[in-house]
């Protein structure tokens, strides 16, 4: 079975990005069959390999659940970009490469002779994938960002929360997660253009762009109606419940199943909230009455019997619930990894089945674990080159 | 200028945010989109068909106009670069039309509850009879299986099955959501990625392919180290308010002006003394309090005030300028009309100015990625409700000028919607 061609098999890219966004576009590739290389600083390596969480909190280069979780599927060689002998290997890499995936500073690349218009002489078919906070132009291109940073300036931020405290970021990093995913459709979209004319091209994916896509909601408002929209948690109100909390969605095709749900049949033809401008004006009584009903109700529970219900409730679903979850492991979602450091632990499996051809995800690799394979096997160099390599600190 | 999608046409049955958006990608991208609605059932962010001013709707001046349906802000950006026709698809005849489409296309996206396409008989098995390399996607709450494969979401509620929402929220506050439907958008770039990759697959073994994504699982992918911290040290993250897990400090301050703040990350000693040099208080950067991030997470209440009494004495945009120059990170958290009228998105033209013809002329959200050879475009603004179906049915579907008659006279066509107000 592994066999199969998968949607990506023999499509090989440069990976030279660390962190979230970056590793994250190139784990998606690695699990649909590309042949990623990831390139990674001597000493230090990626950047997530010193994030935590790290396993039983133990600061450890291979033990970051961070780094561990996005970097399936790769593998791993040194390389010092800052040296000229780096570079020089840099090149010939992108002359093997389909795709190449950097996420320096804009103009960083250029001043290393590494840019788009260096290595397309090398290579006319490279889709050169740049990933940055604002992008390769504009007057915040020399920004500095982080994932909060993102969310304010793409819009997101500002309605996030409630209105009488600050804004509020979605927790995680969202943002640089978002950023990963553009760069990975974008880049793929590159790569259709290139099998069907040759022409490689770059790729800008930012993460004030991308959040300013996602966010959706402040910019069409505006638009439409000159109108801010501001933070308001009118979609999917929560309520505490017994043990947890559930999240409820009126909407008017199950209005009086959910009256019956909760014991109130009465408020079905009750004009303060028998349609959808009713209950948006009368919401704060309406969530009272339906707070006071969902306190006493289990979670799980109630979330199953209003989906049996057809009414599309949620709940907060902690690790542990996910990990619980029938429908997860029906699906065979969350898998098992295996690796030197941490042992078998459990990850997130891929989100989407792709016809008949099984997920194969092999775990990260070590820093530097295909030094030899690559340098040696693939680019002819010999041991004591190595050797020398990395007494100067190339590799 | 080149289209990177030239030539590949897709069907599109998806609905509300996640599927429109993905096809909308694809189509600004070059594909040729044709979305099949009903006019007894059109897509649900068409609105009410009879909806009036004040409602919750987004339309132009919070008119609704004569035809509502075309007028909604929501549909109209996640539709643009789209052809719709409108196709009943619970009678034989809508079914069957909808197949000669089928036969002659390379994607058909669906985004319907689980057994759905099942009753129309329009299974992927079904489709591959008639399109042995077709490729279909199906953009699921849940997925196509498992027990709870029927289940329907939205986005909020989906930030609260997937994960995301139990540590979102303000510090030692409820889990809360993000106020828009962030797993969407998510799940349309996943989605649009995947059926590119699904043509690359085709193109190189001929074969078509089912792809089957769950949107909840996709909400997950997006938190993975919160789930390996839960597998690997049984703990369980929790709403931190703004506060980052590593870097100290991190928050979002008010500034000058009608709910105006600023978002600031300090990751390093070096941004930290920056930081202190900008407020005018460099000897705090030696405070042995605040020398570290672990003094400075120990301390992060305190330092939060110090940091608002500076700026919120200051203009929020002066504020970003002023701190990104001394190189700490750090952005104003912006509104609508601030996004629409920000230099650096016009800068990098990143709004689509697309004239509507019932709705005006309005800059749209483009794409979270740029291509420099084939940028993508709006190409054509957001369809009327069955404005194109003559047109696919005649040139697409090569039906003949009779049978297009037929099939509007028995009612499988029509772009007036059931419930709408008579024209007088």
């Amino acid at each position: 079975m592994a066999d199969l061609p998968r949607p990506l098999t023999d499509l090989k890219v440069l990976d030279l990005s660390e962190g979230v966004a970056g590793p994250f576009c190139t784990k998606l590739m690695g699990a649909m069959g590309a042949d990623v290389l990831k390139v990674e600083r001597p000493g230090q390596g990626d950047i997530a390999r010193s994030m935590p969480p790290f396993f039983h909190d133990a600061p450890h280069p291979e033990g970051s659940g961070l780094f561990l979780y996005l970097n399936t599927n790769k593998r791993s060689i040194t390389l010092n970009l800052e040296e000229p002998a780096g570079r020089a290997i840099c090149r010939r890499l992108a002359a093997w490469a389909d795709v190449l995936i950097e996420d320096f500073r804009p103009g960083a690349m250029d001043t290393w002779g590494l840019g788009y218009a260096d290595l397309e002489q090398i290579n006319p078919r490279l889709v050169y994938t740049s990933i940055s906070d604002f992008g390769q132009t504009g007057p915040y291109r020399d920004y500095e960002g982080s994932d909060i940073v993102g969310l304010a300036l793409g819009g997101l931020l500002y309605i996030t929360g409630e209105s009488d405290k600050p804004p509020l970021r979605m927790g995680g990093q969202p943002a640089q997660y978002f950023t990963g995913l553009s760069a990975f459709t974008g880049a793929l979209i590159a790569v259709h253009y290139q099998e069907a004319t040759g022409q490689g091209q770059q790729v800008d994916a930012a993460m004030m762009d991308g959040i300013a896509v996602a966010q959706m909601y402040s910019a069409l408002t505006y638009a439409y109606k000159k109108e801010n929209r501001g933070r308001i948690q009118d979609f999917a109100p929560m309520f505490r419940a017994r043990d947890g909390f559930v999240g409820v969605m009126y909407r008017q095709q199950n209005w009086e199943d959910f009256c019956h749900l909760i014991g109130r049949p009465e408020l079905v033809e009750d004009p303060r909230f028998h349609d959808t401008t009713a209950r948006r004006a009368n919401m704060q009584e309406l969530n009272a009455i339906v707070g006071e009903w969902i306190k006493d109700q289990p979670k799980a529970e109630l979330y199953h019997t209003a989906q049996a219900m057809r009414m599309p409730f949620g709940y907060i679903c902690s690790a542990a619930d996910l990990l619980e979850s029938p429908q997860y492991q029906a699906r065979g979602y969350f898998i098992q990894v295996d690796h030197p450091a941490t042992g078998p632990l459990t990850y997130p499996g891929m989100p989407l089945r792709m016809g008949e051809i099984p997920w194969d995800i092999t775990r990260a690799p070590l820093l530097g674990e295909h030094n030899e394979a690559v340098y040696c096997g693939q680019l002819g160099y010999s041991k004591e080159d190595l050797g020398r390599l990395r007494g100067v600190g190339v590799i | 200028m080149a289209m990177a999608l030239e030539g590949v046409r897709i069907l599109d049955l998806t609905q509300v945010w996640a599927g429109p958006t993905c096809m909308k990608l694809l189509g600004d991208m070059g594909a040729q989109v044709i979305k099949i609605e009903s006019y007894k059932r059109m897509d649900t962010v068409r609105g009410e068909p009879n909806a009036r001013p004040g409602g919750a709707g987004i339309y132009p001046d919070d008119n609704p106009g004569v035809r509502p349906w075309n007028r909604t802000g929501h549909y109209n950006d996640r539709n643009r670069s789209k052809l719709d026709i409108c196709l009943d698809l619970t009678e034989p005849r809508g079914v069957e039309t909808f197949k000669r489409l089928v036969a002659v296309s390379d994607v058909v996206g669906e985004s319907f509850r689980v057994g759905v396409m099942e009753r129309f008989g329009l299974s992927y098995q079904e489709l591959k009879k008639v399109n042995p390399d077709i490729i279909m996607i199906s953009l699921s709450s849940q997925g196509a299986t498992g027990p709870e494969r029927s289940y329907g979401s939205f986005g909020a509620t989906l930030e609260q099955t997937a994960g995301i929402a139990s540590f979102t929220g303000y510090l030692g506050g409820n889990p809360t959501t993000s106020g828009t439907f962030f797993p969407d958008p998510v799940v349309a770039v996943l989605g649009a990625g995947s059926i590119v990759a699904a043509l690359r697959h085709r193109n190189r073994t001929g074969q078509g392919m089912y792809i089957d994504l769950s949107q909840r699982e996709t909400t997950t992918n997006i938190i993975g180290e919160a789930v390996l911290d839960y597998t690997m040290n049984g703990r369980a993250w929790e709403p931190m308010g703004n506060r980052h897990r590593v870097y100290a400090p991190q928050g979002v301050y008010r500034c000058q002006g009608d709910d105006m703040w600023i978002a600031v990350t300090v990751k390093s000693d070096a941004q930290w003394a920056a930081l202190c040099g900008v407020m005018g208080e460099p000897a705090l950067a030696h405070d042995p309090r605040y020398a570290d991030v672990l003094g400075r997470h120990q301390h992060h209440a305190e330092i939060d005030v110090l940091i608002e009494e500076w700026t919120q004495a200051r203009d929020a945009f002066e504020a970003m300028r002023t701190l990104q120059q001394a190189g700490v990170p750090a952005g104003v958290a912006l509104k609508g009309n601030q996004l629409l009228e920000n230099p650096h998105l016009n800068a990098r033209k990143f709004w689509d100015i697309v004239e509507h013809p019932e709705a005006g002329t309005h800059p749209y959200l483009s794409r979270p990625f740029l291509h420099s050879k084939t940028p993508g475009a709006t190409r054509m603004p957001a369809p009327l409700l069955g404005q194109h179906t003559e047109m696919v049915l005649r040139e697409i579907a090569r039906l003949s000028e009779a049978e297009i008659r037929e099939l509007a006279e028995l009612g499988i066509t029509s772009n007036i919607p059931i419930g709408a107000p008579e024209e007088g």
